[in-house]
């Protein structure tokens, strides 16, 4: 399968929309008209033909603009990378999923070839062609988690296992939902998700740290997160906030359809042979309420789900300013019938 | 605040106990930290050998008379919480298995000394910490990286870009600090009422 990479920014003046395709493809969240955190997680299995399941890493028609973006907010702050001395092993383990998935899964776009610890890499759509010694870093340009990441859409947390919990003790954070790598790098699980409201109550967080804590090599899982973002931007880290901040105030009735977009992390978690960490990915899709409102299923289930939104979701997920609009947009659609269960567009 | 509202990632402090199983007790106390010291005195004067650093500050009562009379062995007075920074970082290395590591202070000087005993591989989960004089707050601005110290308020000025910052109660124990969030980037100039409410 051979994909066309668009030409699209995510800062300034924001071009960047998807393709039909990619609308019917997104990784929509809400399988009832009702919300709540709960332990979503799933395996991370081969899914449909098409789908953002279908292998390990999704790679889709934003990859190029993607990358380039993320090598603009990292000159622009090199600490959205960072890596803590005992995660080398851990790196290694990310550059060769990471390597070995898209030559496998991308035989077009991506190739890998070995001859015992020389490999080469190409990729192809960013222009890279790199030889290397596996495991020796100075045989490449820069830290290997930083080279892959920089070549993987998404954002990845290297997640180190003692004490009995995980800790977040590498990062590669350019696409992330207002939580700052910077601040939370050597962190445990507990004090990682120390701010998210009501998860403390419901035991999800325990519960996820104890099945994470048992996740087997070979077999990844996934889970689907959400919230929204005016305009397409990927960065909407807390270090940036001041510059991302007001366009919350800009949304009026006029502009809510294109300028609110549901942001959708596609979440997903690696065991890694070496070092027993485990990779955190976390993948970020973006669509605005008029490219959802191409799915009359869709409309109506995000205004039922925006609607009986608890409000402390409302407050943590930074939408009090535009949520009463974004449902006003959307009653439109809804005519009350019932949905039946399910994130399908049609 | 919404009641039973927590952040987990804000540290707990107790009052220090002795460690009935160490091979050796090093103590380190700054300011008010002082009468945590003598107040471990007062459970039990140990037998295993014990090593003192006490600084006092301008802000706090002088608990060095009082300390000299009641530890028994291995205090040393210093002049600044500089001092008994840089007086554990130079005795940690000579420490042996066993040596358990008692902290009592204002929250930036425990987070200074964590970071320091870090080096010598003490996990923060085996120092036992006291929190004592003041609430004040280090604050890290997440958007230029500076650290602020002894912010009292709800909202402080970011000594790097001047932003007025939101105190979150988000804590890193790497930084020793809590995050700091500019807080009228949707609305500028538009602050809430800034308040004192860590003392």
């Amino acid at each position: 399968m051979t994909l066309v990479f668009k030409q699209e920014t995510f800062r300034d003046d924001y071009r960047y929309s998807n393709s039909p395709s990619g609308i019917k493809r997104f990784p929509f969240p809400f399988a009832e008209d009702q919300y709540m955190y709960s332990v979503n997680i799933e395996p991370h299995g081969k899914g449909k033909q098409g789908s953002v399941n279908e292998f390990a890493f999704d790679v889709d028609e934003h990859y190029v603009a993607e990358c380039i973006d993320k090598g603009i907010t990292l000159e622009q702050d090199p600490g959205r990378y960072e890596s803590l001395p005992h995660m080398m092993d851990a790196q290694w383990d990310f550059l060769e999923l990471t390597m070995e998935s898209h030559a496998q899964d991308y035989p077009d776009h991506f190739t890998l070839k070995k001859n015992g610890l020389n490999w080469n890499w190409e990729n192809k759509p960013l222009g890279i062609k790199d030889s290397f010694v596996f495991g020796d870093c100075s045989t490449l340009p820069m830290d290997p988690f930083e080279y892959m990441g920089r070549q993987v859409q998404g954002d990845f947390v290297l997640l180190d296992q003692r004490d009995e919990t995980l800790y977040a003790d590498a990062g590669f954070i350019t696409s992330q939902a207002d939580w700052s790598l910077a601040f939370n790098i050597g962190m445990s699980w507990k004090e990682w998700h120390g701010p998210v409201p009501r998860v403390t109550e419901l035991g999800v967080m325990d519960r996820a740290l104890k099945y994470l804590m048992n996740l087997q090599l070979g077999s990844p899982v996934r889970r689907l997160n959400w919230t929204m973002t005016i305009n397409p931007r990927l960065d909407t880290s807390p270090e940036n906030y001041p510059f991302w901040g007001g366009d919350r105030n800009k949304v009026n009735k006029e502009n809510v359809s294109d300028l609110v977009h549901l942001r959708v992390e596609l979440q997903a978690l690696f065991r890694l042979p070496r070092s027993n960490g485990i990779v955190f990915v976390i993948r970020c899709y973006l669509i605005n309420l008029k490219e959802i409102a191409t799915y009359p299923r869709w409309s109506k289930r995000l205004h039922r789900v925006l609607k009986g939104l608890h409000p402390d979701l409302i407050e943590y997920k930074g939408l009090t300013k535009f949520h009463p609009l974004a449902v006003d947009w959307l009653s439109k659609f809804d005519d009350g019938a019932t949905i039946e269960l399910g994130t399908q567009p049609e | 605040m919404e009641r039973g509202y927590w952040i987990r990632s804000k540290p707990v402090y107790t009052s220090l106990v002795w460690h009935d199983k160490a091979t050796s007790h090093l103590l380190v106390a700054q300011g008010d930290g002082g009468m945590a010291v003598l107040k471990i005195f007062q459970l039990m004067h140990p037998k295993q050998p014990i090593t003192v650093l006490y600084a006092c500050n301008l802000n706090s009562k002088d608990y060095a008379k009082t300390l000299k009379k009641v530890v028994p062995e291995g205090l040393q007075i210093l002049n600044s919480e500089e001092d008994v920074l840089l007086t554990l970082n130079n005795i940690l290395p000579n420490m042996s298995m066993g040596m358990r590591l008692y902290v009592a202070g204002s929250e930036g000087f425990i987070w200074a000394a964590s970071e320091c005993a870090k080096k010598f591989g003490i996990e923060d989960t085996d120092i036992m910490k006291e929190l004592t004089g003041t609430l004040a707050r280090s604050v890290y601005c997440v958007h230029c990286k500076a650290t602020t110290h002894d912010i009292t308020t709800n909202i402080g000025k970011c000594c790097g870009c001047e932003r007025m910052l939101f105190v979150r109660d988000h804590f890193s124990r790497r930084l020793g600090a809590y995050m700091g969030l500019m807080v009228d980037a949707e609305s500028p100039g538009i602050l809430p009422e800034i308040e004192e409410i860590y003392p």
